[in-house]
This record gives C-alpha cells, sequence and structure tokens, in this order.
C-alpha cells in the first residue's frame, strides 16, 4: 500500500543519520562510558586505576547514598499525596456548579509550573528566611514569635520544607491535566447520577474517581519520574544540608563527582541512580498494574458468575414453562 | 436533550429556604478555597514585582508593604553592570532555546514521520531505542555526559547544550509526531507520490502543513523546558560568559544574597521571557503541555 511513496533507502539513511546519531552519542554514549568509568578509581586526572567492584562495594554500604535515595522515596510519597491528592480535590470544587472564574484558576495555578525551579528554589528560600523571611514575619504578625526559626537550618523539618516548594509548583500542572480528564465525562451520566439522589461526594468517588483512573495513573508516574530526578530546588535551598539531611541521589552524585572530583564513584552513584530510577518506576508500574487488573477480573468474574446464574435460572424456567405446556 | 430538559426540573424539588442559605454558604467556602489557591500560586510574582521597586533598606524595614516611593534603581544596577552577566545570560539562553527548539522540530518531524510511515528493516528498533530513551533516568546522565563532554572538548562551547537539550527532548518530541502523522490518511501522500511529487517534496510541502498544530505542542513544551533547564548546564557549562539564565541568577543570588529587592528584579528580569508569553499564550500553552504529558 506503501510502495508508491516508499522513497530510496538512501533518502531515509541520509535523513535518519544526523538525529540517530546525535541521540546516541548523547544518551547511550555517555551511559556506556558510566558503567566503564565506574569500575576505576579515577579523580579526573591522566591517572585512572582499575579496582573491579570496589565502588560498587562502597556504593552499597554507603549510608549517605540510601539516605539520598530515601528522601527521594520521601518525595515521590509526599508529592503524589500533595500533588496529585490537592490537585484532585480543586479538580472537584472546580467542576462543582458553585464555583466562578474557572479560567483564572486555571490560567494562576498553572504559572508556577512554566517558571524554572531555580526561581522556584529562591522565591521559597526568601520565605523561609529567618530575618526578612515571609514565614517568619507571618508568625510574628500572628504573635507566635517563639515559633520562629531557622527553618532550613532545622534537620527534622527540612525534608518536609523543600517538598512544599515541589507540590506547590505543580498542584496547577496535575489539576488542569486532571481538568481536562473530567472535562472529557459525558455530563449525562453526572446528571442521571443525580436524578438518583447521589449527593457531590458519592458522584466524586463512584463516577469521577473510576472514569479519571487512567489519567490519574499517567499523573502518578510523572510524580514518581519528576521526583527521583529532584535536583534543582534542593541544590539552590539547602545544598542537600544541613549535613546530608535533604540530599538527593542526584545532588549527591554531583557533589562526590564535582566537589570531591571522585569521577570514578560518581560514575558508580550513577549507575546506582539509573538502576534504582528504574526499578522504581518500573516496579511501581507493575504494582499499579496488578492492584488494577486484580480489581477488574475480581469485578469481571463476579460479573460473570452472576450472568451465569441467570442464565441457568432462566433456562430451567423456560425448561419448566415448556414443561408445562405441554 | 433540549426537550427532556424542562422535565428533569421538574422533577427536582425547589431547594427550600434554609437549603439555599447552606448552599450559598458552600458557595462562598468553595470560591474561597479556589481563590485562595490561585492567589498562592500569582501571589509570588506580585510581591517580587513591587517589591523589585524598593531599596534594600525599605525592604528590609518592611518586606510585605507597597512601597511608598516606587524606583527603578535596582534594574538600572543590575543592567548597567557587566560583571553580573545577566543580559548576556539572557541572549545565551533564548540562543540555546531557538536553536534548541528548531532542531528539535526538525528531527523531531523527520524522524517521527518516518517511524510512523516507513517500513524498512531498522524501523522497530529505531522505535525501541527512542522509546528506551524516554525511559533511561536523565538525571543518571549527570555525570557521565560531563566525562564524555569534556572527553571530546564539547564542553564549555556555545553549541555545548544544544546536545543534551535536543537528544533529551527528541523521544517525546517525535512519538507525538509519530501519533499525530499515524492519524493522518495515507492517500493524501499516495496522491501526491501519483503526481510526481519526490519524497522531499511531499514532506516539505505536504506533511509539513499537517503537522502543524501537533509542531505547535512540540515547540510549547521544548521553548518551557530549555529555558529554565539547569542542571545540564551546571556541569557542561564553566565560562561566566556562556552562562544561562539560571546559571547566571544562581552565581547572582550567591553574591547578594543578603540584597533581595536585587535579586527580585534578577529574577523577575529573567522570567520575564517567559512571563509574557504564558499570560499571552496561556490557553495554548496549557493545552500543549497538557497534551504533551498525557500522550508522552
Amino acid at each position: 500500500m506503501l510502495n508508491a511513496i516508499r522513497p530510496k533507502k538512501r533518502t531515509v539513511i541520509a535523513y535518519l543519520a544526523i538525529p540517530v546519531l546525535l541521540y546516541i552519542f548523547t544518551v547511550f554514549v555517555p551511559l556506556l562510558a558510566a558503567l566503564y568509568y565506574s569500575f576505576f578509581n579515577w579523580k579526573g586526572g591522566p591517572k585512572k586505576e582499575f579496582n573491579g567492584l570496589e565502588n560498587y562495594m562502597a556504593l552499597l554500604s554507603d549510608s549517605t547514598f540510601w539516605a539520598s535515595f530515601s528522601h527521594n522515596i520521601y518525595l515521590v510519597v509526599i508529592c503524589i499525596l500533595g500533588q496529585i491528592g490537592i490537585a484532585f480535590i480543586l479538580v472537584l470544587l472546580i467542576n462543582s456548579k458553585l464555583s466562578r472564574a474557572k479560567a483564572i484558576h486555571r490560567t494562576f495555578g498553572f504559572f508556577p509550573s512554566t517558571i524554572s525551579a531555580v526561581c522556584i528554589g529562591f522565591i521559597w528560600m526568601m520565605i523561609y528566611d529567618y530575618n526578612k523571611g515571609l514565614l517568619n514575619w507571618f508568625l510574628d504578625t500572628i504573635g507566635q514569635h517563639e515559633k520562629t526559626q531557622v527553618w532550613l537550618n532545622n534537620p527534622d523539618l527540612v525534608m518536609f520544607l523543600v517538598s512544599i516548594p515541589l507540590i506547590w509548583q505543580y498542584i496547577g500542572y496535575y489539576m488542569v491535566i486532571l481538568l481536562s480528564a473530567v472535562g472529557s465525562i459525558d455530563t449525562e451520566i453526572l446528571e442521571s447520577a443525580e436524578i438518583d439522589g447521589a449527593n457531590e461526594i458519592q458522584k466524586a468517588r463512584f463516577i469521577t474517581l473510576p472514569l479519571v483512573k487512567n489519567t490519574l495513573l499517567v499523573c502518578i508516574t510523572l510524580c514518581i519520574a519528576g521526583n527521583m530526578k529532584a535536583f534543582d530546588n534542593i541544590l539552590v535551598m539547602t545544598k542537600g544540608g544541613p549535613g546530608y539531611s535533604s540530599m538527593v541521589m542526584a545532588l549527591y552524585g554531583y557533589k562526590v563527582s564535582f566537589e570531591q572530583s571522585n569521577l570514578g564513584y560518581g560514575a558508580c552513584i550513577s549507575v546506582g541512580i539509573f538502576v534504582l530510577s528504574l526499578a522504581v518506576i518500573g516496579g511501581s508500574q507493575l504494582l499499579m498494574n496488578y492492584i488494577m487488573n486484580d480489581k477488574y477480573d475480581r469485578e469481571e468474574a463476579k460479573l460473570q458468575k452472576r450472568i451465569e446464574k441467570e442464565r441457568v435460572k432462566k433456562m430451567k424456567e423456560r425448561a419448566r414453562l415448556e414443561g408445562g405446556k405441554r | 436533550m433540549a426537550k427532556e430538559q424542562p422535565k428533569i426540573q421538574a422533577v427536582k424539588r425547589p431547594d427550600t429556604a434554609s437549603q439555599k442559605v447552606g448552599k450559598g454558604l458552600l458557595g462562598i467556602v468553595v470560591n474561597f478555597i479556589l481563590m485562595a489557591f490561585s492567589l498562592s500560586c500569582i501571589f509570588p510574582l506580585v510581591w517580587m514585582l513591587y517589591s523589585s521597586l524598593k531599596v534594600k533598606r525599605v525592604f528590609n524595614a518592611d518586606i510585605i508593604g507597597l512601597p511608598k516611593n516606587p524606583t527603578i534603581e535596582n534594574y538600572v544596577k543590575i543592567l548597567s553592570n557587566k560583571d553580573y552577566h545577566l543580559g548576556a545570560s539572557m541572549w545565551n539562553s533564548a540562543r540555546t532555546t531557538i536553536l534548541s527548539v528548531a532542531l528539535i522540530l526538525l528531527f523531531a518531524f523527520i524522524v517521527g514521520y518516518i517511524l510512523a510511515r516507513i517500513p524498512f528493516k531498522l524501523n522497530r528498533p529505531l522505535y525501541v531505542m527512542f522509546l528506551m530513551g524516554m525511559l533511561i533516568p536523565i538525571h543518571s546522565l549527570l555525570v557521565p555526559i560531563y566525562i564524555i563532554f569534556s572527553r571530546t572538548g564539547l564542553s564549555n562551547q556555545w553549541f555545548t547544550l544544544l546536545f543534551p537539550y535536543v537528544a533529551f527532548n527528541l523521544p517525546i518530541s517525535l512519538f507525538l509526531v509519530e501519533g499525530y502523522v499515524k492519524g493522518v490518511p495515507t492517500a493524501i501522500e499516495e496522491a501526491a507520490a501519483i503526481d510526481g511529487s519526490s519524497f522531499t517534496r511531499t514532506l516539505i510541502t505536504i506533511i509539513l502543513p499537517i503537522c502543524k498544530p501537533i509542531l505547535i505542542t512540540v515547540a510549547i513544551i521544548n521553548v518551557f523546558g530549555c529555558w529554565n533547564e539547569f542542571s545540564f548546564a551546571l556541569v557542561l557549562i564553566k565560562s561566566s560568559a556562556l552562562q544561562t539564565v539560571p546559571l547566571a541568577l544562581k552565581q547572582f543570588t550567591g553574591q547578594f544574597n543578603a540584597d533581595y529587592p536585587k535579586i527580585m528584579a534578577a529574577m523577575l528580569l529573567t522570567m520575564s521571557p517567559i512571563v509574557v508569553l504564558y499570560f499571552s499564550f496561556s490557553k495554548y500553552i496549557i493545552k500543549g503541555m497538557v497534551a504533551g504529558a498525557v500522550k508522552g
């Protein structure tokens, strides 16, 4: 069918060569290089020595690295709950008949996700600042002076504090994605539910939620991928500190490679980030599929059973009637 | 539909007075929450806008109040001093963004079209390769890409950032194009081929205009992505003359971490192209970003 438009092989190769080569050079070559250098003890100079799996052994027992990993997971969890949870509630509010000025909420809400993470980081640093920060100003104004503190220096709070800008930045983003999914729900379904006497919460739980399930899963996947690579905000706000209490994986790899100029170990950390991120993203994907399929299968099986029962009942009925006729 | 509408309303009981009050209160609460959210999203921008018109001393005395004698002193200082590199960084960012987006559009269009339409031996392998590229956690390339680029002498050049920006954004962009092209009937190209149009000519004069909507989406996603990108610029660019906006901002704030109004002025200045772009075309931008996110 497509033979008429099939170009010469040479033409195709000419068109594809540059983008494909550029792509391989920028993505796959560094990946292989990371694997290669991760087996060396290399400080960036001309001298490097092969040390086998030593880097990997060090990585496995590197508590800072695993703490960073757990911080990434913390961010993933808190952002799924914060970003997508709040976004979903806002979507329900916007879509209720009571809300006004929907376009404004959409435009304003989406705005933070278009500015750079560096700017977001600085804005929130100003909010958390001890002397001139909005947060301490607010606490002072409502008469809670004793609660003011140097916020980002508190190791117990710092992970929570750096996750707030992340959540805040992307609520609007997920809100808009979910809005478009909710908007494509047939209004007749909601109307008929309303006639049947469903209240707003029931409508949200039993109609809107199941119908936007797939979009929600997309959002969750985006959220996981996005937070496994958290870097810019945290570099700007705390540089991973105080100590290592807000360190994330990418930042740790960066610090080891460029501040301690330990490139061999840095390459090893990169491989670690690669493997762990893929595992988390892939694992969550499998888990979500499993939960969804399982539930679906169970309901499907239940339904099939009921249909079968009905059918048998009807057949018996018919047999009885026919028997009676005779 | 229209005929049934009155029937439904007739079935529904009219609200009693107390129900009406309840609904009104609920409406106030709902709108209040939504307004609070919207304001929190826009407030930092507004706060920075008027605070950047204060001098440091005035700001430190009152961080939230409106400026009594607004002054553009901060802006003048920032722009007149070449050491801050803010003007130069904006030019660098603009150049990098425009060139990256142009290359992404070109490559995504060509590769996306070929993958969607032309059957050849490497079609599937290439498809899988780009798909893998979407799954690869890009930030794990931060260190290795520095090693490769500094070894090959590609780091710290004016074109350095084009490589990662084009390569990392290519997969999602070309899959958007590919999906779009699949929805276009092949009859159009066949007709063109029968009329004697060459492959290249069909591609440029017939397919390109058809793909315009999806290419606009691709451009929107990538303009914001490239302008805001920080981590790879941080690793690959060392010379301050080549800094992009996020890098220059970081350096600038390091120098003046006590002078908030000045930092705010610098941030607003470097954000201004994005902010203007966003508020002029917010509808299309939101639509494009959502399409990119969901299909990706």
